[in-house]
């Protein structure tokens, strides 16, 4: 189902569903892109991606599990029930809402993280077409279309008049069902939306078969993961940029008499991420940068049936040692 | 498997039941035993594990850290895990006294294969403190021991003063039925027992792979070399067993770090054939 709206419309539609619930947009902080409480500004044409990834917004990077407390001296754990809260979240990329997906499974299963399934569960996803090919990105070749998502609820397409949707869900359908602000519109209208992306490459730059195929072959040979890895420098900016990175730590802040537990990003680029106090089996750089390539490309399709990337290009972009995974997936898929 | 989730209703995964500290035993200088009663009667009664399953264990406001069950699920009376002082959560349990409360998230992962080693012979080989997850199944494997062939444990430790559970090897050398083996790398003017490290003295024991299976955990060097050894015997990847202890935070296969190639320790483990993680174990363990 495909509907339309004007610009002036959107704006309004979005200021409606304020009454409801919480809405978020791309804005401008400190001069770089990120999501944030809608104030009704006008919001971005052709905004090319927020600098963090969305899935702060899912796995918070600081979130308290739960607390505890010792009235009259004896310890009391106390529950912290996730958010039920709704809300909207408008501008997300193909490339992060695939990527909000592929974790979905990491948390779910036998042992559910209530906090990230609630957050996904209490968000509606509007999406919006690529017009501008982020640096760095390499999301064609992960077999993401940058103007086409079934990872959103509701996926727009840009035109001069205003917006054409695609809905995707039901939750998105929901949202614009008899509400007169939308007018009809085709397939066909969809399809003619399909615009030209600034910047984008006429080639793919791999195959991404070859580089699944090409992980099973390479994951054993060192000198190749160190001849790779050699400009690394630890810092871990790729693990908190990426829309995929997941990994955590769990920590305590207590003050006297309570405190709580905290899930908090952390980075497998960290010698501490895996060191234990006699042993650490990724003490060598070589092997971290293996593990955070290997869980993408060769661990995570053995485990979720998916490659855990979606080229959204943040870590070639801003690696502060201009690191290009794009080069290492071509090492790799020889 | 035992994999669900026995976290109270309402509370999240990551929310620990309150358990209280009944007894503390000193193991040696460095390692104590603790003995923990469920706060909540209702949690006690619905709780079950079996062996080869591991906890989080929480100091509140120190942090979490993963020990094994080292009790068996056939004495349910209160759950044991041991620990040796390395880092600062388990210096923080160190400091704890009987009656304190402590933490507990679990059980987590698989277990020993109990069903596959019934009729067989079994050879238990430990290492320190890696005895802890043995004496899990060696009390469980004891308690039925009509259904078990001939049992052996071989236990090392550095040196006499390393021995841990010194009172369950006293117990099982006194069981006719078990044949029990003490060895330390550096012995001293009172040591009666074996001196030499574990994988030497186990081919100078030399047990028969024939109809037996071979559970061993101890420090990563140790069980690397007695996989070899055992090869050497005649044991078969598949008749060998092993736990694995990697870093860990969650628990349930989230966090992140225990993987050894696609493999989660905490999930997909600790138990493991080394039939499973051959090609793993030389790389990243």
């Amino acid at each position: 189902m495909y509907k339309k709206i004007s610009k002036e419309k959107f704006l309004q539609w979005l200021s409606r569903l304020k009454n409801q619930s919480q809405v978020l947009a791309p804005e401008r902080e400190n001069g770089l892109w990120t999501y944030g409480e809608w104030k009704n500004q006008d919001l971005p044409e052709r905004f090319p991606n927020s600098r963090l990834s969305p899935k702060g917004l899912f796995l918070e990077s600081l979130k308290p599990l739960f607390s505890w407390n010792s009235p009259g001296g004896s310890l009391q754990v106390n529950s912290i029930p996730p958010s039920h809260s709704p809300r909207v979240i408008f501008g997300i990329k193909a490339c992060d809402a695939r990527a909000i997906r592929i974790l979905e499974p990491v948390f779910a299963g036998n042992f559910p993280d209530g906090f990230f399934l609630g957050n996904l569960a209490r968000t509606v996803l509007l999406g919006i077409a690529c017009r501008v090919q982020c640096p760095g990105s390499f999301c064609r070749e992960m077999g993401i279309d940058p103007q086409e998502s079934a990872n959103c609820d509701i996926f727009f397409r840009e035109t001069l008049e205003g917006k054409i949707a695609k809905m995707v869900t039901e939750k998105g359908e929901d949202l614009v069902e008899g509400n007169d602000l939308w007018v009809e519109s085709s397939p066909e209208e969809w399809e003619s939306a399909r615009k030209e992306i600034k910047g984008q490459r006429e080639e793919l730059r791999f195959d991404l078969e070859k580089v699944k195929d090409g992980m099973a072959r390479h994951f054993p040979e060192e000198d190749l993961w160190q001849r790779v890895s050699a400009k690394c420098i630890n810092c871990g900016a790729c693990t908190y940029l990426c829309p995929t990175c997941h990994c955590f730590d769990l920590g305590d802040l207590q003050v006297p008499g309570r405190g709580a537990r905290f899930r908090s990003w952390d980075s497998c680029a960290y010698p501490s991420f895996t060191r234990m106090p006699v042993h650490n089996p990724r003490e060598e750089k070589w092997r971290r940068y293996r593990q955070r390539v290997g869980h993408k490309f060769y661990f995570y399709p053995q485990n979720f049936q998916q490659v855990a990337c979606v080229g959204c290009g943040r870590c070639v972009a801003h690696c502060p040692v201009n690191l290009d995974l794009r080069e290492v997936l071509l090492e790799v898929a020889r | 498997m035992n994999q669900v989730c026995q976290c109270l209703p309402g509370t999240s995964i990551y929310q620990p039941h309150l358990m209280e500290i009944v007894k503390i035993i000193a193991e040696t200088e460095d390692t104590k035993t603790f003995h923990l009663q469920f706060q909540d009667p209702a949690v006690k009664e619905a709780f079950s594990f079996l062996s080869g399953q591991f906890a989080e264990y929480s100091v509140l406001g120190e942090g979490e850290a993963t020990f094994c069950i080292s009790s068996s699920p056939t004495r349910m009376d209160h759950l044991e895990f041991s620990v040796k002082r390395v880092g600062r959560v388990t210096q923080a349990l160190h400091h704890l006294n009987t009656g304190d409360a402590v933490g507990f998230r679990g059980p987590y992962g698989n277990h020993f294969p109990l069903d596959r080693m019934k009729g067989k012979n079994l050879v238990f080989i430990g290492g320190g403190i890696g005895l802890a997850p043995l004496r899990s199944l060696i009390q469980n494997v004891l308690d039925n021991r009509l259904d078990y062939g001939e049992i052996a444990i071989l236990y090392g430790a550095r040196t006499p003063q390393d021995l841990c559970f010194k009172y369950d090897l006293e117990a099982w050398d006194q069981n006719p039925t078990v044949k029990v083996i003490t060895t330390v790398d550096a012995g001293d003017k009172t040591w009666k027992g074996k001196v030499g490290l574990v994988p030497i003295t186990l081919e100078e024991m030399a047990p028969s792979p024939n109809n037996a299976m071979a559970i061993t955990c101890g420090p990563p060097i140790m069980i690397r070399y007695t996989l070899i050894a055992l090869e050497k015997l005649g044991f078969t990847p598949p008749q060998i067993w092993t736990t694995l202890e990697m870093k860990m935070k969650c628990g349930v296969g989230k966090c992140g770090r225990c993987n050894i190639g696609p493999l989660y320790v905490c999930k997909d483990g600790p138990v493991f054939s080394f039939e499973e993680i051959r090609n793993f174990i030389s790389d990243e363990f």
